[in-house]
């Protein structure tokens, strides 16, 4: 099935990263009719995905209130998820995520209802620092003149070698969703169909995504396309998606004091934190490459653990990409194939960048172990496109990263976004490294990252944009 | 004593109007089973899960009521008999409050005896699946605890400097001497006898069905030759079993064309108590209970599923799953399904439907069950089978009023783990087998 990229925002398909300067800004809606006639001047400035712009980029996704706000029709905003409708912040929602604690939303900056209610997030990119000063100039001045009210703004900015805070190259293992590859070959866990991240396309499971819809006599002027599955509605989701956005913070000094304490030497405190991750700070997977890293590997994605690491001698059970991406071996299967078919049914598209000033220029993890700790606050804005929150970024967020007793552990939460506590029934701060002729165990881990604030958006198509700013 | 780990149902009809009163009793039960969690391990050592809830009246094919019920399922190791008389022992008043209210006019259940009886009596038959088959609770604390142990001591002696180096073989002799040594641990020195027995004892009937059919099938190839009507008699019985089937599935077939009913959705309301109870940081309990799709042929097929599911018991998996059962109620009118199993139901649900081959298992049964998703041939799924499937179970999810597990902290793979681990010790074990013995530590 084609892809309709006329009718899809360009962060679908690739992640701008030709514009490397970028902001998140969030905003409010004060006024109805000033909310739509926003949106209607707004709507020629989006990217859509069969642009490549080489000077800048806007992006635009609302949250439920949003929706609600511009009174998308009641059958519509039913329609949406319940994890939707809740919101990130909601008291089961949390349960799920693990946001209790340090994560929990009332320590957050951003992203509480109770505090601020947020409307739409604003995603800009650009070529250059001050081509983004510009453009948000010029759209901070288009949300003001029509009362949209501007309540964060968040910076971005990439590091060297596409690496992380804590000194690790990221986002390496990226799926690829068939449709944008002229005769692809289908490998299950490496490519997708559409419907995963994109509504309105078949999914894994030979079903299209469930996606928001309104009665078809709802659509007056007749913009949106039929629901698929349901003939008599209009298919709002069609070349939309939901994106998740969790700002975390990253304690790049205390991860690495942590280390240094459980290591004799800043070479064991690398080893140990790479075993931590999965991957060498240059990217390399200890899968492939279990002794030292190898820079030829540092792209590495055709790997798997079920024949070559089932044990995670290698690259631990626990470790960071195992949990989050399991691959073709989770321990509680059989069979290669159902692990592979079970993880695949979890995978998300992420599309966030880093923020803050990273501590080194390199981040070189032996530069950083020998630095002073400083007060700047750096992270990760975590974005992630998916069809079904609850079966691909909350699934992994709460069987995979938090829970204690992933793949048999015992006491082991993600070594590094995990939420590490210990209560009267609970004990989650361990990592355990398989080895001969015994395992060994990181105890008492601190929080390495901190939720600082997050929600759910729905990240829609041109003509669902057109709808909600013309709808009666 | 038996090490299997078997299930117990106890369904009884009550009447509408005592259902709020059955419930308020169940509740209050179940607040003071959390609280005095330690007393009910002490005083029920057999048993590993209680669910005891009320099931409202349900419609059955558009054209009968099935009554409410109360239903008390629990799952012990040991004898069914000792199993009984540690419930009515300990739950004993608990067990006369709740059951007498489904007991006509003012009879009384006043004695211990009367009530064994009484569970004796409405117990009922169950297709039962245990993620760990061969573990009595009181072999979940001490297989932790050796295990934590053992680790402990080989952590201290990562400090020598020659520990790393020594062989396999050696490291084991090393472990098995610490054992040894502690007096608390000498019950891990007589090993594991009783399984070998209840394995065999758990196969049996898979053993006698097979021996069943593969004798019919010589008797049958034997009939050919010598004209004796024993042999044919018996040589008809594996044709006739497969003919059976056959026509079952053809029947089947036919009522697999009738119009699929979908389920009403269910409100948020309902999903949010539901997914409220379900909040236990390492295992969670579902039920779901749902009429069967009209048709005798559901009734029959679904009836025939479960006894093969237990026939073939010993060689079932089913990921996380601690236990799950299916019955049915109503003269084979409705399914019940429960399971312990780790973590929250909206990850465990995903294990059925992620994994084709398991999608298709459940279809087996669930498909039987109304508002389910349609199939043709009983396992060939129809569009959209997934999220049917997972409306399905929602619809049809109930509340379990009383929750009670013997074990609250480890996961299915932990005892699993343990196990391996006790198994290991004192055995005879190559290099390469110590090499992966030694990473259940």
């Amino acid at each position: 099935m084609t892809l309709e990229l006329n009718d899809m925002q360009g962060l679908l398909i690739r992640g701008f990263g030709n514009l490397p300067s970028a902001q998140y800004v969030l905003l409010r809606f004060s006024d109805f009719t000033g909310g739509k006639q926003y949106l209607r001047e707004l709507l020629p400035a989006i990217t859509p995905a069969t642009d490549k712009p080489d000077e800048q980029a806007v992006q635009v996704a609302l949250t439920y209130a949003g929706f609600s706000f511009l009174q998308l029709p009641a059958e519509g905003l039913a329609s949406f998820s319940r994890e939707f409708r809740e919101g990130m912040t909601e008291s089961h929602r949390q349960f799920i995520l693990g946001d209790n604690g340090e994560n929990a939303p009332d320590n957050w900056a951003w992203g509480n209802p109770a505090h601020d209610e947020i409307h739409l997030l604003l995603i800009i990119y650009a070529k250059d620092e001050s081509t983004l000063a510009e453009k948000l100039a010029v759209e901070k001045n288009r949300a003001e003149s029509y009362g949209v009210l501007e309540l964060h703004t968040l910076p971005t900015g990439l590091l060297q070698d596409h690496k992380e805070h804590f000194g690790f190259r990221d986002d390496i293992s990226r799926p690829i969703i068939e449709e944008l590859v002229d005769n692809v070959e289908k490998k299950p866990g490496v490519t997708f169909p559409a419907g995963e991240f994109i509504m309105g396309y078949k999914n894994l499971y030979d079903e299209y995504a469930p996606a928001p819809s309104i009665p078809s006599s709802k659509d007056v002027l007749n913009v949106l396309p039929v629901s698929a599955d349901l003939p008599d509605r209009k298919d709002f989701g069609k070349n939309g998606t939901y994106l998740v956005y969790r700002q975390m913070e990253q304690d790049v000094f205390g991860f690495w004091e942590y280390l240094k304490g459980a290591s004799k030497d800043n070479s064991e405190a690398v080893s140990l934190a790479s075993k931590m991750v999965g991957r060498w700070p240059d990217g390399s997977p200890l899968t492939l490459t279990p002794e030292k890293p190898d820079p030829s590997l540092s792209t590495a994605n055709g790997f798997g653990f079920w024949n070559e690491d089932k044990a995670g001698l290698k690259c631990p059970i626990g470790a960071h990409i195992r949990r989050t991406n399991p691959r073709d071996h989770l321990v509680t299967e059989r069979t290669q194939k159902d692990s592979l078919e079970m993880a695949a049914k979890h995978r998300m598209l992420r599309k966030g960048r880093p923020y803050g000033t990273p501590v080194s220029e390199r981040l070189v993890p032996e530069e950083i172990l020998g630095l002073p700790r400083d007060d700047e606050k750096r992270g990760l804005h975590f974005l992630c496109l998916v069809t079904d929150i609850r079966r691909q970024f909350e699934f992994v967020q709460n069987n995979w990263v938090n829970f204690h007793k992933f793949g048999g552990l015992d006491q082991d939460a993600d070594p590094i976004i995990g939420n590490h506590y210990k209560s009267d029934i609970v004990v989650s701060d361990e990592f355990s490294i398989p080895a001969y002729p015994v395992k060994r165990k990181l105890k008492n881990l601190p929080n390495f990252t901190t939720i600082k604030g997050g929600g759910y958006f729905f990240f829609p198509g041109l003509r669902a944009l057109h709808y909600l700013a013309n709808h009666e | 004593m038996s090490t299997i780990h078997r299930g117990l149902t106890v369904s009884v009809v009550v009447e509408e109007e005592k259902l709020g009163q059955v419930n308020a009793l169940l509740t209050e039960f179940n607040q003071h089973a959390k609280v005095n969690h330690a007393d009910y391990r002490a005083n029920m050592p057999s048993t590993y899960f209680i669910s005891w809830l009320t099931l409202p009246a349900q419609e059955y094919a558009e054209r009968m009521v099935l009554p409410p019920r109360i239903l008390l399922m629990t799952s012990y190791v040991g004898r069914k008999k000792q199993h009984i008389s540690e419930l009515v022992h300990f739950l004993g008043l608990r067990l006369q409050a709740v059951f007498e209210l489904s007991k006509p006019g003012s009879s009384r259940l006043s004695s211990m005896e009367d009530m064994m009886a009484f569970v004796n009596e409405h117990t009922v038959f169950q297709a039962f699946y245990s993620g760990f088959k061969f573990i009595p609770t009181e072999d979940i604390r001490r297989e932790q605890e050796i295990r934590s142990e053992v680790y402990g001591f080989l952590d201290k002696q990562r400090s020598v400097p020659a520990f790393a180096t020594q062989s396999p073989s050696e490291i084991k002799k090393t472990i098995e001497d610490f054992v040894s040594n502690q007096g608390a641990f000498a019950w891990a020195t007589e090993g594991l006898k009783e399984i070998k027995r209840d394995k065999l004892r758990m196969l049996l009937p898979l053993g006698i069905f097979l021996l069943v059919m593969a004798a019919s099938i010589l008797c049958l190839l034997l009939s050919f030759f010598i004209n004796s009507p024993i042999l044919s008699g018996i040589g008809l019985v594996f044709p006739a079993f497969i003919l059976i089937l056959a026509l079952l599935f053809v029947w089947l077939r036919i009522n697999e064309n009738n119009p699929h009913i979908p389920n009403e959705p269910v409100s948020d309301d309902w999903i949010r108590e539901i997914i409220e109870r379900e909040k236990n940081p390492v295992l969670n309990e579902m039920t779901v209970i749902a009429p069967l799709k009209k048709g005798l042929i559901r009734r029959i097929f679904l009836g025939l599923s479960l006894r093969l599911i237990t026939l073939v018991g010993y060689f079932s998996y089913i990921p996380t799953v601690h236990t799950a059962r299916w019955l049915q109620l109503d003269g084979g009118r409705r399914l019940v399904f429960i399971a312990n199993f780790d973590n929250i139901s909206e990850a465990y649900a995903h294990d059925f439907v992620d994994s084709d081959n398991r999608s298709r298992n459940m279809a087996v049964v669930f498909s039987h069950a109304a508002g389910f998703p349609a199939t043709k041939w009983l396992v060939k799924r129809g569009y959209n089978h997934r999220s049917e499937y997972m409306k399905g179970v929602r619809a049809h999810q109930k509340i379990t009023q009383f929750w009670y597990a013997f074990n609250t902290e480890l996961s299915v793979e932990n005892l699993k783990n343990n196990r391996k681990f006790r198994e290991g010790l004192f055995r005879d074990m190559d290099e390469k087998e110590i090499r992966e013995w030694l990473l259940t530590i």
